[in-house]
C-alpha cells in the first residue's frame, strides 16, 4: 500500500510539474503582439525585392497600426508641446508619424539573409510588461530588441522599443522637441513627411 | 579610439575649448543638460562636413572593397591593442572576475590569435567587454556633468572627456615610432568609421535634428554601457501614473 501511495504522489508531482512548466512556457498576449509584428517583418523581408518599399509598407501598415499604442506614443514624443497643438495639427501629426514608423520598418527590413527573431521571455515592469527579444543571423552577435507593452481595454499594445539599449521614445522625444522648439509644430510634421518621402524613394 | 596620431592633438584642442568656453557658461540655461549647446552644434556641423566630404566616402570604399575577413581582422587587432585599458578599468570598477577573464582574453588573443588579428578567446568563452574611464567614473556615481561635442572625436561629456587619454596611454601602439603609428592610426580611424556606417545610415534616415538625435542616442548608449546592459530606470516610469487599468498616461 505504501508503494501505491508513493506512486500516486509521484503521479501528482509529475502532473504538477508538467502543468506548471507548460503554464510558464505559455505565450502571453503581450508576447503574441510582438511575435506577430516580427512574423510580419520577416514576411516583408522574405518577399522584399518583389514587394518593393511600397509593397512592404502596405503589408506592414495594418500590423503596425494594430500593435502600437499610438495614442500614448504621439503624446510622449511631442511631450509638453502636444497640448498646444490644434486638432488639425494633431491629426496630421498622427498620420505622418504612423507612415514614418511603417516606413522605417519597410526601409530597414528589406531582405532576408538568414536573420531571425527570437523571443527570450517577458517580465513585469511596474504595471507593464517588457518582452525581450533578439534579432540577427545565427553565429553573429544579435541585436537586442526589448518591447514595453501596456494593457489598454484588454489589449496589449507596444509603447516603446528599446534597441540595444537605445529607447526609441526617448530618442524621438529629444529629436522632436528640438525641432518644435526651433521651428514649431507644423515644421515637425513637414520634416517627418519629408523623411517618409526620402525613405520611399531611396535606392 | 580614433586615429591615434591625431588623438593627442584633438584632445589638446578640446581641452583648450573646454577651458575657454565650458566653464564660463552659466548653468541651467536650458532643460536638456546641454549648457554648451551653441558651441557643440558648431562643432557637430564641422565634424559632419568633414565626415560627409572625406571620411565617410573613404570608409564606404573601404567597406566595399576590403573583404569582411580583413575588416574583422583589423577590428580584432585594434580592439586587442586597446584591451589593457579595458582590463585596467575592470580593476578600477572592482570587477575582479572580469579582470581575470579579460586578462586571459588579452593573453590568448595576443599569442594564439597572432597579435590580436584573430579572436580565439571568444570561442573559449572569454567574451569581449567594453569598459573605459568614463564608465568607471559612472560606476563610481559620477553623472554626465554636461554634454560635449569634441572636434573629430564626436560626443562626450565632462565625465567621459578623459577616457581617450587613458585609452591612449595604455595602448602599446602609442609608443611605437610615428612611421608606424600614423598609418595604423589612419587605418584604425577608417575601420572604426566603416563599422559605424549602419548607425549613421539610421541616423540620416530617422533624425529630424541630427544633433539632438546623436546626443540622445549617445546618452542612452552610455547608460547601457555603464550598467553593462541593465540600466536601472528605463525611463518608462515617467510616462505612466497609477496602477493597472487605472493607469493614466502623463501628458505634458
Amino acid at each position: 500500500m505504501v508503494s501505491l501511495k508513493i506512486l500516486y504522489a509521484s503521479l501528482a508531482l509529475v502532473l504538477f510539474l508538467v502543468c506548471g512548466v507548460s503554464r510558464a512556457a505559455e505565450t502571453t498576449p503581450a508576447q503574441k503582439v510582438v511575435e506577430h509584428l516580427h512574423e510580419t517583418l520577416l514576411a516583408a523581408m522574405t518577399d522584399g525585392a518583389k514587394l518593393g518599399f511600397r509593397g512592404r509598407a502596405a503589408l506592414l501598415r495594418p500590423v503596425v497600426d494594430a500593435s502600437f499604442d499610438f495614442d500614448a506614443i504621439v503624446r510622449i514624443v511631442t511631450g509638453r508641446y502636444w497640448k498646444d497643438a490644434n486638432p488639425d495639427q494633431r491629426t496630421r501629426f498622427v498620420e505622418a508619424f504612423k507612415q514614418f514608423s511603417t516606413g522605417s520598418y519597410a526601409r530597414n527590413f528589406h531582405e532576408l539573409d538568414g536573420q531571425k527573431f527570437t523571443t527570450l521571455g517577458s517580465e513585469p515592469d511596474h504595471d507593464n510588461l517588457v518582452v525581450r527579444s533578439e534579432f540577427g543571423k545565427p553565429g553573429s552577435e544579435p541585436v537586442s530588441f526589448n518591447y514595453l507593452l501596456r494593457e489598454n481595454n484588454g489589449n496589449w499594445l507596444i509603447l516603446n522599443v528599446v534597441a540595444q539599449g537605445v529607447s526609441d521614445l526617448a530618442l524621438k522625444r529629444a529629436d522632436y522637441a528640438a525641432v518644435i522648439k526651433a521651428e514649431g509644430f507644423d515644421a515637425l510634421i513637414d520634416r517627418i513627411k519629408k523623411k517618409v518621402t526620402e525613405m520611399s524613394t531611396a535606392p | 579610439m580614433v586615429a591615434l596620431s591625431s588623438t593627442s592633438r584633438t584632445l589638446a584642442a578640446s581641452l583648450v575649448l573646454l577651458l575657454a568656453t565650458g566653464c564660463a557658461s552659466p548653468p541651467g540655461q536650458n532643460d536638456n543638460g546641454d549648457p554648451h549647446e551653441a558651441l557643440n552644434r558648431k562643432i557637430y556641423n564641422f565634424n559632419d562636413v568633414l565626415d560627409k566630404n572625406f571620411v565617410e566616402p573613404v570608409a564606404k570604399k573601404y567597406a566595399q572593397y576590403a573583404p569582411s575577413t580583413v575588416r574583422t581582422g583589423v577590428t580584432n587587432f585594434f580592439d586587442n591593442a586597446g584591451y589593457l585599458n579595458t582590463i585596467a578599468n575592470d580593476l578600477l570598477q572592482g570587477k575582479l572576475v572580469q579582470t581575470g577573464q579579460d586578462s586571459g582574453r588579452f593573453i590568448v588573443n595576443s599569442t594564439v590569435g597572432i597579435g590580436g588579428l584573430f579572436d580565439p578567446a571568444t570561442s573559449m568563452g572569454l567574451k569581449q567587454h567594453n569598459e573605459d574611464l568614463g564608465q568607471t567614473f559612472g560606476t563610481w556615481g559620477a553623472h554626465e556633468g554636461a554634454f560635449l561635442m569634441l572636434p573629430l572625436m564626436g560626443p562626450s561629456s565632462y565625465r567621459d572627456v578623459s577616457s581617450p587619454v587613458m585609452d591612449m596611454l595604455l595602448n602599446p601602439l602609442t609608443y611605437l615610432a610615428s612611421a608606424v603609428t600614423v598609418p595604423t592610426g589612419i587605418l584604425s580611424a577608417i575601420n572604426t568609421r566603416a563599422n559605424l556606417l549602419d548607425a549613421t545610415r539610421i541616423r540620416d534616415q530617422a533624425a529630424l535634428d541630427p544633433y539632438s538625435f546623436v546626443r540622445e542616442a549617445w546618452r542612452q548608449q552610455r547608460e547601457y554601457e555603464i550598467y553593462d546592459g541593465n540600466p536601472p530606470g528605463d525611463g518608462y516610469e515617467e510616462y505612466i501614473e497609477g496602477k493597472g487599468e487605472g493607469a493614466v498616461l502623463k501628458v505634458y
